[in-house]
């Protein structure tokens, strides 16, 4: 199933587009760059800094049907982690087509241990789910 | 600190409101529209990952 990648700040497209020709550190970047320069949808997502009128570091994941799954933000001095947020965004596949399976923190492809109709069976047996 | 000051419309598990934004595309090395209800149609997933701004040191 595909993923599109989408980055946002308040800055206008133009400027994303002045950014990308002059930074060679961006000279991969095959993302589209979106502006919001009014802050709208930022403020959707609750990131919106209405004191400096910039966007905190927000990271959302959306299923193909609209549904938001995940929800990440830090603030301006914590930069995020790749392989946590695509070991999340593997995660929420997975479990999209394994509706009865849970994804434990330790899980990080298809293939490890997942927890099978967590139920009644399994309260203070969490253990030896995840052991057995 | 950061202050926002209202509360996010979006809640995990529940359907994100339709929204459009304005992008630069730079494959295309031109201007476009991000539209959600087209993600739906075309069943594609999307990971929005918003930043302060450009010209820093993301």
């Amino acid at each position: 199933m595909g993923c599109d990648v989408v980055t946002v700040s308040t800055d206008t497209q133009f400027v994303h587009l002045a950014w990308k020709k002059s930074e060679k550190e961006l000279a991969a970047v095959k993302y589209p760059m979106a502006a919001d320069p009014t802050g709208k949808v930022s403020r959707m997502f609750g990131v919106y800094d209405e004191a400096a009128g910039l966007a905190l570091r927000g990271t959302f994941v959306i299923s193909p049907d609209g549904v938001l799954l995940n929800s990440e933000v830090n603030f301006y001095n914590m930069g995020r982690n790749i392989d946590e947020l695509m070991r999340k965004f593997k995660a929420n596949v997975y479990m999209g087509k394994k509706p009865n399976e849970v994804c434990p923190s330790k899980w990080k492809d298809e293939g490890d241990k997942t927890l099978v109709n967590p139920g009644a069976k399994m309260v203070g047996k969490v253990h030896e789910a995840l052991n057995g | 600190m950061a202050d926002t000051t209202l509360e996010p419309l979006v809640r995990l598990g529940h359907p994100v409101p339709d929204f459009e934004l304005a992008v630069y595309d730079p494959v295309k090395d031109d201007f476009g529209q991000f539209v959600l209800a087209q993600q739906k149609a075309n069943k594609r997933w999307t990971i929005l990952f918003f930043y302060p701004a450009d010209f820093t040191f993301v």
